[in-house]
Order: C-alpha cells, then structure tokens, then sequence
C-alpha cells in the first residue's frame, strides 16, 4: 500500500510538471500582454515606453528559458511568485480562495451523496415503476438545465422575491457563521443540483446492476433481511463507480465553478483564475493551475485508496 | 462627594454606557453618517495611484486622494489641493495649495507637489500621464505653498492633467501604490478581490465633509447579480448599470437612476493597408451605417447617435453644423466607394471582441448595414486582450471601439485621433492625420476661449472630411441607488468616470 502510494506520489510529482510547464508555455504562445492590458485597463491608450518600463520591470524581456527557469525555480523553493497586477502572493492568495470552493464542492458533494444515493438506489429497486421514472425525469432536468440559469433563478426567487437570502457574495465565517453559511448554501446548492443527478443516475445504475449478481442471490436464499442485503451487499458495492464518477467530478469542479462563483459573487479559486487568465497574470495562472492539477491528481489517489476499503478485492499492492 | 464603585454601580454604569452607545449614533447621525455600501464592476487591478486601471480603481483612488485639481459636479474644473491656479507673465502655470493634510497629519506641502512631478515623468515611470508631464520641464517650489511649472511650450490644457484621477497628489517618499492620500476616505482594510472598507477622514481639508462615515465597496462582478443586489437592499449604489436594466431601475419606486451619455463607440481604421489608407473608402463607412440601430440593438437604446466627432451638444465646443457629417446615406458611401475604385466593393475583416456583447453587437449592425453597400465584412472576435494586442500591432482592417476621451475639453480627444501618437488600439493603425496633430498642437497652446473654439471648429471639419474614426454612437453610462442616496452625481459627458469625487458629497438621507 505505501509503495503504492510512493509510486503515484511521483508519477503525480512528473504529471504535475508537465501540467506547468505546459500551462507556462501555453500563456506565453496565446496573444497578449500583461503590461500592455495592465496599462490600458478602461480602454485607454497605454504610453509605449511605459509598457516597455513595465515589462522590464516585470521580467518579461527575459529570454523565455530564463523566465521559465525562474518559475521553476522559484516553484522548486516553496516561492509561486507575486501578482503582475499588484505584486500580491500568489501562494497567498490560493491558501486564501481555495478553501473557499472547497467549501463548495464539498458541500455541494455531502448534499449531492446524501440525496443521490438514497434517490437512485430507491429508483433502481423501484426500476420500472413511477419513482423511477420521477427519479429519472428529475435527474435528466437536472442535467440538462445550465448552473447559470439555476443561481440566476435562486437569486431572483430567494434574494429579491422572498428576500430570505443576500443577492450572493461572501462572508467570512469568522465575521458571521450564519450568513456565512446561507451564502454558501447557495452556490453549493446549485454545484449539488447537477451533481445529485450524476449520481442518483449512476447509483441506479450500479445497484441494478448488482442486484442481479449472484451473492445478493446467496444473500436472499440465507433468509437475510431486505434492509441488510440492500445496505451490505448491495449499496456498498455499487459504491465503486459512483465514487469513481464522484472523485473525477469534483477533480473537475476545483477549477470549474467559474460560472458559479461568478452566478454568486462567491470569491473562490475558479474566478480568481479566470480574472488572472484575462489579465494575462502568467504568475497566478501558472501558480492556480499548479495547485489545481496537484488536487486533481491527489483526489484521483484519495479514489483509488477507497476503492481498496471498499471492495477488499482490489490490492493496492503492486 | 465621592462615588464607591461598587460592583453593582459598575454594572448599572456600564449598561447605562452601553445603551448610549446604541442610541446615541443612530439619534445623532443615522441621516447623514451611515457607511454607504457600494456595488463596484470590478476590484481595482492596482493601487498605483498613477497608472490606468481602470474605472473601478480610479473610483478607489477618488475616494482616498486627491489632485492639484478636480471637477466639479457640473463639470467645470475647480481646485483641490491647489486653492487657486494662473498662468504668469512667462507662460509657466502657478498653483498656490491650501492648507491640507495628509492622512498621516502632515501638512500637504509644495516640497511633495514637486516631487510627484518628477517621479510620475521619470524615464522608468508607468504613469499614464508620463508622456504630457515630460512636457514640464521645470517645476520650482518658491515657497512651501507655492507650485510653479515651466513647460517646454505655454499649456492652456495642463490643469486638465492635474484633474485626471490618474494623477492624485501622494506624499513624498510613499510607494506609488500608497493606500494614504489627502482624500477623504481612508482605505482601511481590503480583502483582495472581494470588498474594500473606507472610513471617512477627519482631517479632511474641506469642512463637513465627508458626510459619510464611511464607504464599505463590493465587487459584483456580474452585471446581473448587481442589480440584483441593489434591489433586494443589500448595496445602496451600483456602477455600470447594465442598459437592460435601465428602465427597470427607473420604474422602481424604490431605487432611482442616475445615466448620461459619456462613453461613444467608434470605428478605427488600420491606414497602412488598402482600402482604408483611403480617405474616401472611410468616408464611405461613415456614411454606409444607420446608427439607430446600434444604439437600439447594442445598447438597448440608452444612448444616442453620434455622427461626427465625439464631442457632445453640451460642450461650448460642439459645432451644430457638422452634427451630421457623417449621416447615414448609402448611396454617398456607393458614390464615395466608387469614386475611390471601388465600384463593386470589396472584402475585409472587421476586428471586435466577443467578450462584450456591446462590441460585438455593434461589430455585427455595422456588418449588415456595410454589406448593404458592398463591403463585404468578416468578423474577428477573440477575447479582450488578444483584441487589444491585434489593435496595438495593427492586425486588423477595421475595428469597433468604445471608450471615453479624458475629459471634456476637445484636447482630451487626442489619444483617438492625433494619429502623430505611438500606435495604440484605441486609435487607427498608422493613420498620419498631420492637419488635425497641428490643430491639436495650435489648441493646446491657445488660451483664449474664443480662439480655441475656432480651432477645434476646424479641426472637426477637416476629421469629418478625412475621417481617422468614424463615429458611432453615445452609449449611455449609469449608476443606480436607492432614493435616500443623496449628493452623489453622475458627472456629464466624459467625466462620468469622475463621478467617484462626488462621494465625499455624498449622504444617506
């Protein structure tokens, strides 16, 4: 198991290598200049020899081999640089955003798991019947209907109709738990709607499927309880490619919420990388994608662990 | 008599202290005194108090610092930092400062006005006024409150640089991202991204202002979400209010809007391809488009049509005689196209950018009414900052624009059509436009009121002729606030962007 874990750890450490200095040279191939856009910022006129002050003082006439050999360097030493925009720390600034979509695809995910689970195994034991197709049509809804228009009608049902709710922002929960978390509740909510139905789809899907295998036949000739061969048997190993799905989606979410931290106003890790894409910030884009592939590659391991505890079948030994 | 604190009299003292404390604000200043909270587009890229960053960032800098020289709410520049200003018997301009301080509580001195000077025109600076404060080549402190300024020519435009909110006065010796100005509001804490806090000055230099007690800023980026909030009463104010929800803003009793038009859309051309290093091939484009139609499809009709320089009917500068220059008329453009060789037409590509509807609507207006004509358009829309590197290198036949001019002095246009300056997207690509560079030089250098008019008359006659842009139309440029928000003005024409000095006017009733 440890040698296994070893052995991931630094084929991450390559894979996460190979996502930056892609990433870097990528920023360095697309057009645009971060001094020239920082300069001209409300659509005006840029003096040339301040865009030239700029990017000296930037760095940016460095030779590319020596601008990446920087990064990399300053990566190697713990440092991701500072903002070209207002020289704030890049590492200062993840350790502050990240926790805050993280809090949303976490809690997006509890609700998801708490809801979808129950919903697509009553749907599979029910297959055939009305839940399943409610089940079913909900789900597809669900899906199909795009996160912006969801938050753009729970902003303007709970926020300016009922006014249960502020029009989206943030709070710190040292400040105020309880707005803090009523503003989370939002954009969790709505990270949680699509993925609910990824999961009661792919629930139902795995427990029809063990359903039909022989040990939950066993299970049934022993005179088991309903409860017992649904919940030992049956549930837990139709886990597997829920979890699966579950661990890739959320690897997905870490950097895909744009949409709804931009729906909700919520400050979080996908937005700042947008606004630092758009400004051309190479230093923050290159330092949030860095932190976004290691989580990806590091929830990809979390998975794979599980499925260990999960099925003892599955050796993690190599 | 002598009073036992006991531990009873110590409660009783306490509670008594602690209702007061609740009472006494709100009954003494909750009309006035309040923290506004204020719905901002965007967080403030920098704090450098020189540099353009844009709308938002020039709103925080309005709201800690101030210049020589400001507008006022009408428009008309007055003095800030500076209690009074003239140009003496040499031609060098002479500012006498009032008696400020710095949120420090040092006094704002000569000493510090000096050294603005020299280090926003530093060789190494990324001031956005580096280029015209070159033009100073002396700035002497006769005395602590005394400011003289030698220019390499006489300067009838250089209080104007001293107004913009892009050259704020900072001590001496601060870093140029200083948060500590002689405004008045100080910054107080930031939360990168998300929300600024400002509590007001005390020692600022103007009396009884500011009235607020402070000004606590959000950043809602979307639009939509803005209104929203602004609606459901979680801010007071709102910038950029989007143009569709203009007329619900206005229809809500409980909220009311405050829009001017300032901002103007514009073609640019690149002049050292064919066909547009023609002057009649521009022309033509001037007067193939029907402008109603942008204003109603771009900007939901907030605006208005703008066919000739941008230079508005309020200015004493506008010239009713050349509002229609460049009308819409088809068959002029056909007659122009053909005259320039160019009977049947051609193909070209139009650069805008899909990131704002607004560009990209007016790109797609200007396509149809120009294939109308036989220009046939390709449309080119990458992102925002591939679209301002492709204007910057030229890389493009045409392009829509849409920006704001300095201020609204004729001068202030320089940077769209004096095609003598380093190429830029907000101009034309290598267009030499040497009669209006001279009318540009000639105004800039002409005091009388009288004189100047004629000179930029001119200016306009020949731009209508030889058409460096082509004006499209005004778009209109809002705040909305709840109607207890008072003294806050939406500045006009091109000042809109100013319109942050007028929060230290600013009450909540």
């Amino acid at each position: 198991m440890l040698r296994y874990v070893a052995y991931r750890s630094i084929v991450a450490i390559f894979l996460v290598w190979v996502v930056v200095t892609l990433v870097f040279l990528l920023l360095h191939l697309v057009p645009g200049d971060p001094a020239e856009l920082l300069l001209s910022q409300g659509a005006t006129a840029a003096d040339p020899q301040a865009v030239a002050n700029l990017r000296e003082r930037l760095g940016l006439n460095d030779p590319l081999w020596l601008q990446y050999a920087h990064h990399i360097g300053g990566i190697l030493t713990g440092d991701l640089g500072t903002s070209f925009r207002d020289g704030a720390s890049v590492a200062g600034q993840i350790v502050q955003r990240l926790p805050r979509t993280l809090e949303v695809i976490i809690t997006a995910a509890l609700i998801a798991v708490a809801a979808g689970v129950p919903a697509g195994t009553l749907a599979a034991i029910r297959a055939g019947g009305w839940v399943d197709n409610v089940i079913s049509f909900l789900s597809s809804l669900a899906l199909s209907t795009p996160v912006f228009v969801v938050g753009s009608v729970v902003i303007l049902v709970f926020a300016q109709e009922l006014r249960i709710v502020p029009a989206g922002g943030y709070v710190a929960f040292a400040v105020d738990p309880l707005r803090h978390l009523m503003l989370l509740l939002l954009p969790a909510g709505t990270v949680a709607l699509a993925l609910w139905a990824v999961i009661a789809r792919m629930s139902r899907a795995s427990v029809l499927d063990v359903l039909e295998r022989d040990h939950v036949r066993t299970a049934r000739a022993k005179g088991l309880s309903r409860r017992r061969i649904l919940t030992r048997h049956v549930v837990r190993n139709a886990m597997i490619p829920v979890l699966t799905v579950l661990g890739l989606e959320m690897g997905t979410l870490i950097g895909g919420t744009v949409l709804v931290e931009f729906v909700f106003n919520w400050p979080g890790l996908s937005g700042y990388l947008v606004s630092a894409v758009d400004a051309r910030d190479y230093p923050e884009v290159v330092g949030i994608v860095m932190v976004i592939s290691i989580l990806f590659v590091f929830l990809n391991l979390v998975v794979d662990v599980v499925y260990a505890v999960l099925d003892p079948r599955i050796s993690l030994a190599r | 008599m002598t009073m036992r604190l006991t531990r009873r009299t110590f409660l009783a003292t306490s509670a008594a202290a602690g209702s007061l404390t609740f009472l006494g604000p709100r009954s003494l200043h909750a009309a006035t005194n309040g923290t506004l909270r204020f719905g901002l587009s965007a967080y403030p890229p920098s704090f450098d108090a020189w540099a353009s960053s844009g709308t938002a960032a020039g709103t925080v800098k309005l709201l800690i610092h101030r210049g020589l020289m400001s507008f006022a709410p009408d428009g008309s520049l007055r003095g800030e930092l500076a209690e009074s200003w003239e140009v003496d018997d040499q031609g060098a301009w002479v500012f006498k400062l009032r008696d400020a301080t710095w949120q420090d509580g040092s006094p704002v001195t000569a000493e510090d006005i000096a050294w603005n000077v020299a280090e926003a025109s530093k060789p190494d600076s990324t001031a956005f006024l580096r280029g015209q404060l070159q033009t100073i080549t002396k700035v002497e402190t006769p005395d602590d409150t005394t400011v003289r300024m030698i220019t390499e020519e006489p300067s009838a435009v250089l209080p104007g640089w001293f107004a913009h909110y892009n050259m704020p006065m900072i001590k001496k010796g601060e870093a140029v991202d200083t948060t500590m100005g002689a405004g008045p509001f100080k910054l107080d804490a930031t939360d990168r991204g998300v929300s600024l806090t400002f509590s007001a000055f005390d020692g600022y230099y103007k009396k009884g202002l500011p009235k607020l007690a402070g000004v606590k800023a959000t950043v809602y980026a979307d639009e939509n979400l803005r209104v929203a909030a602004l609606q459901a009463g979680d801010i007071d104010l709102i910038e950029y209010v989007p143009w569709q929800a203009m007329e619900q803003i206005e229809q809500n009793d409980q909220l009311k809007l405050d829009a001017v038009d300032g901002p103007f859309m514009y073609l640019t051309f690149n002049g050292k391809r064919a066909p547009f290093d023609d002057p009649k091939v521009r022309r033509a484009v001037a007067h193939a488009i029907k402008r109603e139609d942008i204003v109603a499809a771009a900007f939901y009709g907030r605006g208005g049509t703008l066919a000739h320089l941008p230079i508005a009917d309020g200015s004493a500068f506008y010239n009713p005689d050349l509002a229609d220059g460049w009308a819409y008329d088809p068959d002029k453009a056909k007659q122009l196209l053909a005259e320039a060789g160019h009977p049947d037409g051609f193909d070209c590509t139009m650069l805008s950018t899909a990131q704002y509807g607004m560009h990209q609507s007016t790109a797609e207006v200007c396509q149809a009414y120009l294939s109308m004509v036989g220009i046939n358009v390709k449309l080119d829309l990458p992102e925002w900052s591939t679209r301002v590197q492709k204007g910057n290198q030229g890389d493009y036949d045409l392009a829509v624009m849409g920006t704001t001019a300095a201020n609204n002095d004729p001068d202030g246009l320089s940077d769209i059509i004096d095609g003598s300056l380093p190429a830029s997207f907000v101009r034309s690509y290598g267009l030499e436009t040497p009669e209006i560079s001279g009318y540009l030089k000639k105004g800039r250098t002409t005091f009388d009121e009288q004189k100047r008019k004629e000179i930029y008359a001119e200016m306009e006659k020949v731009a209508i002729e030889t058409t460096p842009i082509v004006g499209l139309c005004w778009r209109s440029q809002g705040y909305g606030m709840k109607p207890n928000v008072t003294g806050f003005t939406n500045m006009p024409g091109q000042l809109t962007f100013y319109s942050g000095v007028t929060l230290e006017e600013t009450a909540l009733g």
